[in-house]
């Protein structure tokens, strides 16, 4: 039914700027500071016939006006469906949510938002090829009127700008942005309804040190405005930071809601999964000098058919982790993308265990032991309307044991898919009957990883391998990475996180403009050294 | 039964619980659209269902008849299906239909050969018939990334005329002009009632040969993760060109059989006429047989047979005065009601988007 209402919602809706006013005058006065803008009371959701727990139990949370709420649990506690439900995706089984006190039922999204209440999702929603302002104008057309006020919204988009210190230029192109870029486009795109909630899914997991921070500065300028902000994230540092409360989950269950200020790391840890250790990788020096990968004055057009990379050579060794730092949008993805046989080289070579791969199919650098962690895990990584089952065996599906003469062996497939699941600890309901569709974001990474990772790769070309993992994953993760280092895996990090390359790698190159700034020793760089090179400029000593 | 076996029925039964009660509410509402209709229109409802019914299935030849109307459905609805698993929209069905039919006459009637072999070689040329009439569409969509829909309707097109040029200047039959050479006895399925044959059999066999194909090969899984998520099938190294050269290849078999049904195995004709009246449309109502079967090889049987009933108990009530064309809308309210669900799925994905409940 929500269906046809949003359709006619779609097709016969008014001018934006008088309903955006019906909006406001509807939700009554500007927020005072400590009123409770939403509440959720003994919220249960399940999905009956899918799984037999509930996925979210009896959970009471609460957004204040003036605060931001950290939400804290492990990948498939409900994090994503309560905000989901907050917002208006998801239909609650039971229980009751209260905005400013009154009891409401939101039926759609454009519900949830006419109650002041906007989500911005774990991954992206904009259209990469349209600009920010036209993604902007599109998402309102969705909620209202057939005209594209596209001067208008670059206004207002302006104005938010100077307002929360968020900078996005609307007339950019989506796909040309910066993971940080796009996050803040895709905050401008709820904000732009001056929602007096807002709720971010793991906003930061993509972002540099540095554009962390000046998202928490935009963050805590909503809450001086009385606007109350809910905070989904697995970094118990930034909670520390960031956070007036913090509400921990576990498995659906509620751990409880405490002030930051009574609380502690470790309490938050121990609420969250119990124990875990922090993980200090040890290495030993790389011990082989036998090169896995070689690559060769590589160059390579990217999408605009403009020259992305533009002749870059490193060597990787056995057992050793070379990790790529950069601004995104300098040219790593398109060098993955090269040498992981999805995009043409202009010039240059690749050459793997000594054999020239240069141009070769995914497939046939597969059958070399190259594995690939892809970068957008949803898009790209597994096929969503898919079984667990069937993504499970994407990578390896044609060679033996998987099938043998073109005919699968599904006994096979089910008893590789249980001990994948058991040992990288994925939770899904099934293996035949569940769509991925349906796993939590940090669930589908560890299918991913499970995938690429359950045989020894001779090479392995991670993109954020760890991105959207909890603190467990991630801490497993890091220690499986450095076991493939010790059995002669050659590894290619790139990821936005620094901390992460640095602390992986042996060696670090810096991309800037298609080429490498320069390659340093991890063991003796710094932040700020990286921090230079990521900026374009130069380093005193360069080790190749 | 062990305990395994029992929740495996068990957990088949959950899965088709959904499908089968939203098919049997469609039925519901389609038969209730076509009663409103003959109401509106002066005609008793009951009396025409019944006619309907007790036409096609209260008699042995009615259920003949009913199942002979399903055999080509089953198989264009299954090119249309193949296609939409692999990511495509393949309405060619209608025109490698054609050129099924006349493959069957090309081999059925001019060449002389012992039975079964004759029958078996008329009806694999007239598959590979309707494969051949594929390929300019793969080729024109991996190389030149023509957009199937526009090469399959055109291809449909040249079909109809090319057929109808082939009958009437070489393949007509002396002294009936109107229509193609019949099939020699050698050539024929075995009358099994009314004019039910066989060759259903053949249909059936290349039905589970189409499931097993998708649901248990590399090869099908190769189309179906390419319809899924290309990207991904992209990511994971599999060769496009191969993937769309083989969903069409596989479509236009089962269309080009789909045309040899009308021939090799369709009393009392065995043949085809010029107007290609007896082969027209197959394509276009296979469509609806795989919307209503979800695009599943055993769902599209049953709704194939579904839609054989139906268009074969319309007779029944066309004698009992209900306007033909009321007939075919009654039909058509019907159809449209059990395509639904499946078009309800691939709209509300578009519109509600990811993860919706
Ligand atoms: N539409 C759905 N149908 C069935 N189960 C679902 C659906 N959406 C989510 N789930 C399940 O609910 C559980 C919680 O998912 P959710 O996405 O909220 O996790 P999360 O806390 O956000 O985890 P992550 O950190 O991995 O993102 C998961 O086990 C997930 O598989
Ligand atoms: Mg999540």
């Amino acid at each position: 039914m929500s269906i046809v209402k949003n359709a006619l919602k779609i097709f016969g809706g008014k001018s934006d700027e008088k309903e955006f006013r019906g909006f406001r005058k509807m939700r009554g006065p500007p927020p005072k500071k400590g009123e409770i803008l939403v509440r959720a009371e003994n919220v249960v959701k399940g999905f009956p016939g899918i799984w037999e727990h509930l996925i979210l139990d009896h959970i009471n949370f609460d957004v204040r006006a003036g605060e931001v709420h950290a939400l804290l649990g492990e990948n498939g506690a409900g994090k994503t469906v309560l905000a989901n439900i907050l917002s208006g995706f998801y239909v609650i089984t039971s229980g009751q949510i209260y905005v400013r006190g009154k009891p409401v039922k939101f039926s759609s999204p454009r519900d949830a938002l006419e109650h002041g209440i906007a989500m911005v999702h774990q991954e992206f929603t904009l259209v990469p090829t349209l600009t920010v302002a036209e993604n902007i104008a599109l998402g309102l057309k969705e909620y209202s009127s057939l005209s594209f006020p596209l001067k208008e919204v670059e206004r207002r988009l302006a104005e938010l700008s100077e307002r929360y210190g968020l900078k996005v230029d609307p007339k950019a192109r989506v796909e040309d942005l910066s993971a940080g870029e796009r996050q803040r486009a895709e905050i401008m795109k709820v904000l732009y309804w001056e929602p007096d909630v807002l709720i971010l899914d793991e906003p930061t997991s993509m972002l540099t040190p540095h554009e962390v921070d000046e998202l928490f500065k935009v963050l805590r300028g909503m809450a001086a405005e009385n606007k109350g902000v809910v905070f989904i994230t697995h970094r118990i540092e930034e909670v520390m930071k960031v956070a007036d409360r913090v509400t921990v989950l576990r498995l659906g269950k509620f751990m409880g809601t405490k002030p930051i200020q009574e609380t502690s790391k470790e309490e938050l840890l121990r609420l969250m999964i119990g124990e875990v250790e922090p993980f200090r990788p040890v290495r030993k020096p790389v011990k082989s000098e036998r090169p896995v990968l070689e690559v060769r004055d590589l160059h390579v057009i990217g999408r605009e058919g403009v020259e992305a990379v533009r002749g870059v050579t490193f060597t990787i060794r056995e057992g050793e982790i070379f990790g790529i730092a950069g601004v995104a949008g300098n040219g790593q993805r398109e060098l993955v993308e090269a040498l992981t046989g999805l995009r043409k080289v202009k010039s240059g070579k690749i050459i793997v265990m000594g054999k020239d791969v240069t141009n070769k199919s995914p497939r046939e650098l597969a059958k070399l032991g190259v594995r690939h962690i892809p970068e957008d895990r949803r898009g790209v990584g597994v096929a969503e309307p898919m079984t667990f089952g069937e993504n499970i065996m994407m990578r390896d599906y044609c060679s033996p044991p998987f099938s043998k003469n073109g005919i699968i062996d599904y006994d096979f497939v089910t008893r590789h898919a249980k001990e994948l699941i058991k040992k990288f600890e994925i939770l899904t309901p099934d293996i035949w009957d569940t769509e991925v569709r349906i796993l939590s974001g940090g669930n589908i990474q560890r299918l991913i990883l499970a995938r690429e990772l359950w045989v020894e790769p001779k090479l392995l070309i991670a993109f954020h391998p760890t991105y959207g993992l909890d603190m467990k994953a991630l801490t497993h993760t890091h220690k499986l990475f450095m076991r493939l280092r010790e059995k002669g895996s050659a590894i290619l990090l790139v990821s936005e996180d620094l901390e992460e390359v640095m602390s992986l790698s042996d060696r670090i190159a810096v991309m800037f403009r298609g080429k490498f700034m320069g390659v340093v020793d991890a063991s003796k760089a710094t932040v700020e050294e990286i921090g230079m090179m990521m900026a374009g400029i130069k380093p005193k000593e360069v080790s190749a | 039964m062990t305990s395994a076996a029992v929740q495996g029925v068990k957990r088949l039964f959950q899965k088709l619980k959904r499908p089968l009660l939203e098919s049997l509410l469609a039925i519901i509402i389609g038969l209730i659209i076509g009663a409103i209709l003959m109401a509106i229109f002066g005609y008793d409802p009951i009396a025409a269902y019944s006619a309907l019914l007790i036409g096609s299935l209260g008699s042995f030849d009615g259920i003949c008849e009913s199942l002979a109307n399903a055999t080509p459905l089953m198989l264009t609805g299954l090119t249309f299906a193949i296609g939409v698993k692999s990511g495509y929209f393949n309405v060619g069905a209608e025109g490698q239909a054609y050129l099924g039919a006349i493959g069957a006459i090309m081999i059925g009637s001019t060449i002389h050969l012992p039975y079964g072999v004759h029958l078996a070689i008329a009806t694999l040329f007239a598959m590979l018939m309707g494969a051949l009439w594929s390929l300019p569409v793969s080729a024109l969509k991996a190389w030149r990334g023509v957009h199937e829909v526009v090469s399959t309707i055109m291809l449909n097109w040249i079909a109809l005329f090319f057929v109808r040029y082939l009958i009437e200047y070489h393949f007509y039959e002396p002294g009936r002009a109107e229509r193609a050479m019949p099939v020699l006895p050698t050539a024929r399925y075995q009358v099994l009632g009314a004019s039910l044959t066989t060759v259903i059999f053949v249909a059936l066999a290349f039905m589970l040969f189409a499931y097993f194909l998708l649901w248990r090969t590399t090869l099908g899984y190769e189309l179906r993760l390419t319809g899924s998520n290309p990207e991904a099938a992209r990511y994971i190294g599999i060769n496009s060109t191969r993937v769309i050269f083989l969903n069409f290849f596989l479509g236009g078999l089962a269309a080009g059989l789909a045309g040899a049904t009308q021939v090799l195995g369709r009393p009392p004709a065995w043949t085809i006429y010029k107007t290609l009246g007896n082969v027209m449309n197959l394509g276009f109502d296979g469509i609806g047989a795989a919307l209503i079967g979800r695009n599943h090889p055993i769902g599209i049987i049953f709704a194939s047979i579904l839609l054989g009933v139906l268009s074969y108990g319309a007779k029944f009530m066309m004698y009992l005065g209900v306007d033909p064309d009321l007939a075919r809308a009654i039909n058509g309210a019907i159809i449209i009601a059990l395509s639904l669900p499946e078009l309800y799925r691939i709209i509300r994905r578009l519109i509600v988007g990811r993860g919706a409940e």
